[in-house]
């Protein structure tokens, strides 16, 4: 395969000379739009005929009762199920909000989220995006993905589309050993099989729930699943597992191979300035 | 030369032949590379005081709850359990901190203006690689906001006759701005700040005790404090748009900023940058990247 020449050669220097002699006319009535997208993701979402159109954004807070993390065995179902309801709110938010702006989808999504002892938070930021010029479709049919543009592009131009987020969680309460048990297996190298079992159904659990909203998408598949575990700063036995991903489904025939070509780099090693960090 | 009111220092620095600029190697090179030459670094800056328990900041429960808006967004929340008492909050609110964007804005534009007075000194037609931070100086109420970038000069083209344009970008990424069919026109920055006062609801929810009252069993979601929440993303973005005239936004960056000073007693701040861009030609789409796998 050829290394293909780009379609166009920009002259830079022309192009500024006339982006700079039209600040002097009048403004063109077109259309505002707002972007957190970086200039190189929106260069790539152009290439595929797609144009940012606003930054929105999708929360929701919840409240659980604060005394349910100390005693009890098995699931902690009130958290469980706090912390996907305020996701699911959060995405149908973003999903208004992005149809509402005339977007087709969300890409770019950062998700955020705070585990407190007494409220769960979640809060989406992403870019809404359209075919350039594209009518709006309704909030039914807006994806939401936290893959970035350049990914998005990437799989788009393979024939596969993204529909929506998928997300998962599942809070339990780490088992209690007896007193004689502890003082049994104090110095002993040994499983604590209550414990491995607790965690393995956890964290199955929490996967079952993101697969079944992939599910319910219609989707083949989920990419870029992101697994978050670990013990609650605030309560000693509880432990929480939560996922969540972007789930795609092949939109073509089949799925279209990029043919990446091999490149051995020139540059030197050098890391290039970036005036936001010195912010 | 026109009579300005730059210190002396400002004056004499800039008057000088040489130039000074606050881009690394690559980036100056990718300026001069695109026909902009660097002129001066410029700058401005602006100490404030926050009016934060000034007069109508309605910071003590005991003013009026219904103080009405600083002409701003303001939503209040009534107590459903028909309950008298003093420890029960019977009312809630909402409101947006008017005078506190205002102070955070005038900080801001002040120092805005004064880079883009020293950028008019040396003659340049925009300033490139803009770089904005506001820190405490010397006291918890004092904030300075400085602003600087590096001027530059666009080879080929007659002395400006407008107001120089600014942008955070430079070097290459200014580059692709410029291929992607967009002129810069300025910077922009715009403040949200929204006070949450609780009501009964909101504190026991927020408190993890809203269940017994609320005659519910399952999670409920915390009505006041997502609408408080989701209110300072929008004005963010809103007061963002006002300045955009018929521009666009570019590469916005959202900073959110939390504090709880008692069950569902919040203060939430959002703070939106980026650049504003104009469409000077028509859509071009690029090629399809070519995708390529590096072997290192």
């Amino acid at each position: 395969m050829s290394l293909e020449t780009p379609k166009t050669s920009l002259d830079v220097k022309a192009e500024i000379l006339r982006a700079v002699a039209s600040l002097a006319q009048k403004p063109p009535a077109t259309g505002t739009s707002t972007s957190d997208l970086s200039i190189d993701e929106e260069l790539n979402l152009h290439s595929i005929g797609w144009e940012p159109v606003e930054l929105v954004s999708g929360l929701s807070v919840f409240s659980a009762p604060a005394g349910m993390w100390n005693w009890g065995q098995g699931e902690i179902v009130a958290a469980s199920e706090a912390h996907q309801r305020a996701f699911n709110n959060a995405i149908t938010r973003l999903n208004n909000e992005a149809a509402k702006a005339g977007g087709h989808g969300v890409v770019g999504v950062h998700v955020e989220r705070q585990v407190y002892s007494t409220h769960i938070e979640i809060s989406l930021l992403g870019t809404a995006v359209r075919p350039v010029g594209a009518k709006p479709v309704e909030a039914l049919h807006v994806f939401v993905s936290d893959l970035s543009a350049r990914d998005f592009t990437l799989l788009m131009v393979a024939g596969w589309q993204p529909l929506g987020l998928a997300t998962g969680a599942s809070f339990v309460y780490a088992p209690r050993r007896s007193v004689g048990t502890v003082l049994q297996q104090q110095s002993q190298n040994v499983e604590l099989k209550n414990y491995t079992e607790a965690m393995y159904s956890a964290r199955e659990t929490a996967m079952e729930r993101m697969q079944r909203d992939a599910l319910a998408l219609k989707g083949d598949g989920v990419v870029e699943v992101k697994l978050f575990e670990g013990p609650m700063s605030f309560a000693s036995h509880a432990v929480g597992f939560a996922v969540w991903g972007t789930v795609v489904r092949l939109a073509k025939e089949s799925h279209h191979s990029v043919h990446p070509t091999a490149v051995v780099s020139l540059n030197d090693v050098d890391v290039a300035f970036d005036s936001a960090v010195l912010a | 030369m026109p009579p300005t009111d730059l210190p002396e220092a400002a004056q004499r620095r800039l008057s000088e032949s040489a130039f000074s600029s606050a881009l690394n190697v690559s980036d100056f090179a990718a300026c001069v590379e695109m026909g902009l030459q660097p002129v001066g670094l410029v700058q401005g800056f602006c100490a404030m005081q926050q009016g934060m328990y000034a007069m109508g900041g309605g910071f003590s429960r005991a003013l009026s709850p219904y103080g009405g808006s600083q002409g701003g967004y303001v939503q209040n929340y009534q107590c459903p359990h028909g309950m008298i008492s003093n420890e029960h909050r019977m009312w809630g609110q909402n409101y947006q901190q008017t005078w506190v964007e205002n102070a955070w804005m005038e900080g801001f534009t002040s120092s805005y203006s004064r880079m883009l007075e020293e950028a008019g000194e040396v003659g340049a037609h925009g300033v490139v690689g803009v770089v904005d931070t506001v820190t405490r100086l010397t006291d918890a109420q004092v904030v300075e906001f400085h602003i600087y970038g590096t001027a530059v000069k666009v080879l080929g083209t007659p002395a400006p006759t407008t107001p120089p344009w600014s942008t955070f970008l430079a070097g290459q990424r200014l580059s692709k701005v410029f291929e992607a069919g967009f002129a810069p026109i300025s910077i922009v920055a715009s403040i949200a700040s929204i006070r949450v006062w609780a009501y009964c609801m909101t504190e026991y929810l927020m408190g993890g005790a809203g269940m017994m009252w609320a005659n519910s069993s399952g999670p409920q979601e915390i009505d006041q404090v997502v609408t408080a929440l989701s209110q300072a993303r929008f004005i963010a973005r809103s007061n963002a748009r006002a300045q955009l005239g018929s521009d666009s936004l570019r590469g916005a960056n959202l900073q959110l900023a939390e504090r709880e000073y008692e069950k569902g007693d919040l203060e939430i701040q959002a703070v939106l940058r980026g650049n504003r861009v104009r469409r000077f030609k028509e859509f071009d789409p690029l090629a399809v990247p070519q995708a390529t796998v590096r072997l290192s």
